[in-house]
């Protein structure tokens, strides 16, 4: 059983436009989802689900991506998913995507996996993320067989691990979150590359001008919330890594 | 020679910088396929290392696993004389020596992530009360301490204290008989680290420990050593004799007896000097890039120096790193006692 999470707060027209797009990209899928879990995380925006194949679970209180996550992991692991995914609402996922990241969880001997993430956009900015790797994986160096973290964008594990490692509600935004539960489930297990899962994330930007504010609270975001990460991995975070773009995806040396 | 370290703190910050910066825009620049776009895209990568270098969060938590041990090697002064040992001919002077409040707040800082404390030296009980300020800050966080000390200096106060706080006591003896004692320690101290042995397993008992170093002078004592740790039900370990500026001599087959696949542990390892400046390991001068310190507590967030980039990469050097100081009980994963 294949199931997909994502957390939602939908605070404007664009991110109700950005959900119904990805709805629609997962509606298309070769391979279907067994179940879909939109968890509402109180938005300030009220909004429908005009497809039946969506679980839309409305949070009462507002707890941050973490908690609503671990919301729809525990009502998955009741149903004895076997892989649980993730992403965000301001992507688009790839037709075959679930078909890739379940199979290589089947194939491959990773108990997690990161997908191929693009900027959705084409303005300057949007490029400097593709090359950048802002929100894809990054290879654990020096020997590029596994990942060091992989952001939730893109995001899938086998349920086993999801009863060891939750992500942690601490965490009141979209942000760290996922480094954390990386850096944890590392401390165990592996997370592999699947570069043939491809999503696009859209980061919002309407031209580089006027997206270049955003950019810049963008990386204020990140570095707050690394702030935070760093100090509570050290160990594993003195590991050496490089992000992934499309220069190096395929240099995995499994 | 190792741990015998001297240099002022900060010496290379802004070499620091720069190697930052270069070591982040060099393999970027390489990634921008169109040619055209390399003044934007540098600007714009500016402005991420800017923003990670430079811009104070509001928020700091504190999350993680407890991965760490902190050492601190609380001075290099030294009341003994041991042959084994370099580290009392370079005592640090009073205005070398790290002010205690700075230790505290960089064990408050680290704490969520440290699974032991250790203090070492010199002699760390030439600062008793700093030491008991340090055992009571650890005690405070749930954070297990060890002391080792070479014995002479203990108390029947300060073994109350600390035994009220749980931590660990470690005795470095070398040897049972008080005639080779005088030449070992340089000093005539064997009935008095005797009786203090007895005192401290008194009010300690199973958290007092013994570690002798295994070396030619010593190999023939350790067994005895040993014998004596099973009577009083306590707990022994043996580490290997390096060149701490001492002139003793290393046992050759120590290594080859032992399983030479095993992992230089060192990595997970937090280490202040004296003076207040951190490195990863007490070996650090044997990595080129190591050789400099990564900053001093005295003058910046310990989680800031953690996090230079001149730290990953030296821990990246640390994971195959293979010296035979790996055999230190310091650098090995969980400490062996028998
Ligand atoms: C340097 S001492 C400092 C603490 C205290 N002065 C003492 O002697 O226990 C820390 C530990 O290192 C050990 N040691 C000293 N010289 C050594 C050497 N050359 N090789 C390995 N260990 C050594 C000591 O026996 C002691 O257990
Ligand atoms: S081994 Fe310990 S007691 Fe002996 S000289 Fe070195 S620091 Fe002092
Ligand atoms: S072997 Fe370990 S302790 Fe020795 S220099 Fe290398 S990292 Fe440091």
């Amino acid at each position: 059983m294949n199931v997909l999470i994502i957390p939602c707060y939908i605070k404007t027209d664009w991110d109700k436009n950005c959900l119904n797009r990805l709805l629609n990209s997962i509606q298309n899928q070769t391979k279907k989802f067994d179940r879909v879990y939109v968890v509402d995380d109180l938005s300030p925006l009220s909004y429908e689900l005009p497809f039946d194949f969506v679980e839309h679970i409305k949070l009462k209180e507002n707890g941050g991506p973490a908690k609503a996550r671990n919301v729809a992991i525990e009502k998955a692991l009741e149903l004895n998913a076997k892989h649980l995914f993730f992403t965000d609402h301001d992507v688009v996922l790839d037709k075959n995507w679930l078909y890739e990241m379940s199979t290589f969880l089947e194939r491959i001997n990773f108990e997690a996996v990161g997908g191929m993430t693009y900027a959705y956009g084409k303005t300057l900015l949007d490029y400097y993320h593709d090359i950048n790797g802002t929100l894809n994986g990054k290879w654990l160096l020096p020997d590029k067989k596994e990942l060091w973290y992989m952001p939730s964008l893109n995001f899938g594990m086998k349920s086993e691990i999801a009863r060891e490692f939750v992500f942690d509600e601490r965490f009141p935004t979209a942000a760290g979150e996922d480094v954390d539960l990386c850096l944890r489930l590392r401390s165990k297990y592996k997370i592999g590359f699947c570069p043939t899962a491809k999503v696009w994330h859209d980061f919002g930007y309407k031209n580089f001008f006027s997206g270049f504010k955003h950019f810049v609270n963008l990386f204020k975001k990140y570095k707050s919330s690394s702030a935070t990460v760093y100090e509570g991995h050290t160990v594993l975070l003195w590991d050496s890594s490089e992000a992934i773009y499309k220069g190096n995806m395929y240099e995995s040396n499994l | 020679m190792s741990l015998i370290y001297r240099r002022k703190a900060n010496q290379s910050k802004i070499m620091d910088t720069v190697y930052d910066y270069f070591g982040e825009m060099r393999p970027f620049v390489k990634r921008i396929d169109k040619k055209w776009l390399i003044p934007l895209m540098v600007f714009l990568k500016t402005i991420e290392w800017s923003i990670y270098r430079w811009y104070k969060t509001p928020v700091r938590r504190f999350y993680g696993i407890k991965g760490n041990e902190l050492i601190y090697m609380i001075t290099s002064r030294c009341n003994e004389r041991c042959a084994k040992c370099g580290i009392w001919k370079n005592p640090e002077s009073d205005t070398e020596h790290l002010q205690i409040a700075a230790f505290i707040d960089c064990l408050k800082t680290l704490h969520h992530n440290l699974y032991q404390v250790t203090l070492t030296g010199g002699e760390p009980l030439l600062f008793m009360k700093d030491v008991l300020l340090i055992a009571e800050e650890a005690a405070v966080h749930k954070v297990p301490m060890i002391i080792v000390t070479n014995g002479v200096l203990v108390t029947e106060d300060f073994l109350k204290r600390y035994a009220e706080l749980g931590h660990i006591l470690v005795f470095s003896i070398d040897t049972l008989e008080k005639e080779k004692w005088g030449n070992f320690r340089g000093k005539d101290t064997y009935d008095k680290v005797m009786s203090n042995l007895q005192l401290a397993h008194k009010f300690l008992g199973g958290k007092l420990r013994i570690q002798s170093v295994y070396a030619e002078e010593t190999k023939n004592d350790i067994p005895k050593i040993k014998e004596l740790c099973k009577q009083m039900n306590i707990q022994h370990v043996s580490q290997p004799y390096m060149d701490f500026g001492g002139v003793w001599h290393g046992v050759k087959q120590i290594y080859e007896n032992k399983n030479d696949n095993i992992i230089c542990a060192a990595r997970k390892n937090i280490c202040i000097y004296p003076n207040g400046d951190v490195v990863k390991c007490f070996d650090h001068y044997r990595i080129p890039l190591a050789k400099e310190s990564l900053g001093n507590i005295e003058k910046e967030n310990i989680i800031e120096i953690l996090c230079r980039k001149r730290s990953t990469e030296i821990s990246k050097i640390m994971k195959t790193c293979n010296f035979p100081c790996k055999y230190l009980s310091c650098n090995v994963p969980e400490i062996v006692y028998e």
